[in-house]
């Protein structure tokens, strides 16, 4: 019998789950606050017949988004200016490089002082990193337009705004999208940090609330949701990826995988 | 009669670090109307250099080089170019149509354009794949359209830089037969350039022998074998061999 790959995956799932089951019920591992997945699937029961879970979803996945759509119309705009001019890259690649391998978490106590307990410090702390995957692909993107193509614009004498809308933006496309999609990932996991250890609000502090109030099965459940949005994000993107670049998608080699 | 193409004493040079570069000296020549004019010579005799003056994408650093009578000065209008590395020249996101669209569409709007980029694709064969992408393609069908995206824009004037050299043999003749064929069909004026002697001797009215560094045309020979040219007949003539042997005497080979 042949299985989809999906159907495989979810089995080697099902093995591990089932392994951590059979490993706590029978007494093999034991820790005081870890359950086995049967209690954790109970409590993810009845958190999401819980109202307020769905404010705080709806809080984290605000931050997260709304970090990443800002990070994105600066990345995609700097990073093509950055791409289409020399200068303008003599001039500021140095302090990017100086500020791109600046630790995320770095930034909290910096938007704290600044913003205070608010979702202005989410939204500084997720959008600053997650700038930098969206400019470096679309810079990369850009420049990496072979000069061939440049050639043969000049050669079919199209006009500056078609070289920018049918060559350099389309070229540049499938190196953009990795961009948003590495930083859509980082957004949520900013998002979560933030919450946990700046702004005490959504998901991120529900998973540090649970944990101080040793309450690991709806701790666990609080996680998975987190996993979930996580794939449904990428998930998101990926789909979107399809719809814009039909032709890249399918095209063997490509960036953008499968 | 104004000739298409007239160079007269061109010379390129490029600074580079260690010096300058020269690549071309005395370079003089003309096309003239109706004719295929190839360009023969081993690699690094600045073959696609003196196509890319010609075709306004690089300036020469010396002497004079006129289309139709006016100094060449960025790509010109009826002039088309088609690029060895088809890969690299094709719009690997566009379907087959819509590259060849590409120079025309500005211009061209519905029924008028679908009419043009479908006449170049038939010039090419390759009517059935206008909804593929160029990386469906095999490489002879990839060159082929991007040869159709030259002849859309219906040019008076083909450049083309080595467009067949990485092809297969079998591949090679029949887009050699079909060149002549859309010559024919459509009077371009083509200049061709390859290193491969034989198809300089297939393709050419006359062949230009480019030799030496820096680079200048080593000697022009009259190709007047009979047409249409047979890819088994034409090459088993007594003067194709003689022709192919003195330019291969002229290009400086051993062998």
């Amino acid at each position: 019998m042949k299985l989809s790959p999906l159907l495989r995956g979810i089995g080697g799932l099902l093995v591990f789950v089932l392994a951590w089951e059979f490993l706590i019920q029978s007494g093999m591992i034991r820790f005081q606050y870890l359950p086995p997945p049967s209690a954790i699937a109970i409590a993810f029961n009845e958190l999401i017949a819980t109202p307020t879970m769905y404010a705080e979803m709806m809080h984290t996945i605000g931050a997260a988004l709304g970090s990443w759509v800002i990070a994105a119309m600066i990345g995609i705009v700097l990073g093509a200016a950055l791409g289409l001019s020399k200068s303008l890259r003599t001039y500021t690649m140095t302090s990017i490089e100086v500020l791109r391998p600046l630790p995320p978490v770095a930034l909290i106590p910096v938007a704290l002082l600044m913003f205070g307990f608010s979702l202005k410090t989410e939204l500084f702390v997720i959008a600053i990193p997650a700038i930098w995957p969206i400019l470096v692909g679309t810079m990369g993107g850009v420049l990496s337009t072979s000069t061939r193509l440049r050639e043969v614009a000049r050669s079919l004498k199209l006009h500056r705004s078609e070289i920018l809308f049918k060559i350099l933006i389309p070229a540049a496309a499938p190196s953009v999208l990795v961009g948003c999609r590495l930083s859509m990932s980082l957004s949520l996991v900013l998002a979560i940090v933030v919450e946990m250890i700046g702004n005490p609000e959504g998901l991120g502090y529900a998973v540090v609330r649970e944990a101080q109030a040793l309450n690991p099965n709806l701790m666990f459940a609080y996680i998975i949701l987190i996993g979930l949005l996580g794939v449904l994000f990428n998930h998101f993107l990926v789909v979107a990826s399809k719809i814009l670049l039909p032709g890249e998608f399918r095209r063997p080699n490509s960036l953008m995988g499968r | 009669m104004v000739p298409i193409f007239e160079l007269e004493d061109v010379s390129l040079s490029y600074e580079l670090a260690g010096g300058a570069r020269n690549v071309l000296r005395n370079i003089s020549f003309t096309v003239s109307d109706g004719e295929i004019l190839t360009f023969c010579g081993a690699s690094g005799t600045g073959k696609t250099s003196l196509l890319r003056i010609m075709a306004g994408l690089t300036r020469q650093t010396g002497g004079t080089a006129n289309f139709r009578g006016a100094p060449i000065d960025g790509p010109a209008n009826d002039v088309a170019i088609v690029f060895q590395d088809y890969s690299n020249a094709l719009l690997q996101w566009r379907t087959v149509g819509r590259n060849v669209a590409l120079g025309i569409e500005r211009t061209l709007k519905g029924t008028e354009l679908k009419d043009r980029v479908m006449d170049a694709l038939r010039l090419v064969g390759l009517e059935k794949n206008v909804n593929d992408y160029p990386w469906q393609l095999s490489g002879g069908m990839q060159q082929r359209v991007q040869i159709a995206r030259a002849l859309a824009l219906k040019p008076s004037v083909l450049l083309m830089d080595e467009p067949f050299a990485a092809l297969d043999a079998m591949t090679k003749a029949s887009l050699q037969d079909e060149l002549l064929n859309i010559r024919d069909k459509t009077g371009a004026n083509i200049v061709f350039i390859t290193h491969d002697i034989e198809e300089a001797v297939y393709l050419g009215d006359r062949v230009a022998v480019l030799r030496g560094t820096p680079s200048t045309v080593e000697q022009l020979f009259d190709i007047a074998l009979p047409k249409p040219r047979n890819q088994i007949t034409t090459r088993e003539l007594p003067e194709f061999l003689a022709l192919r042997h003195q330019i291969h005497d002229a290009i400086g080979g051993h062998s």
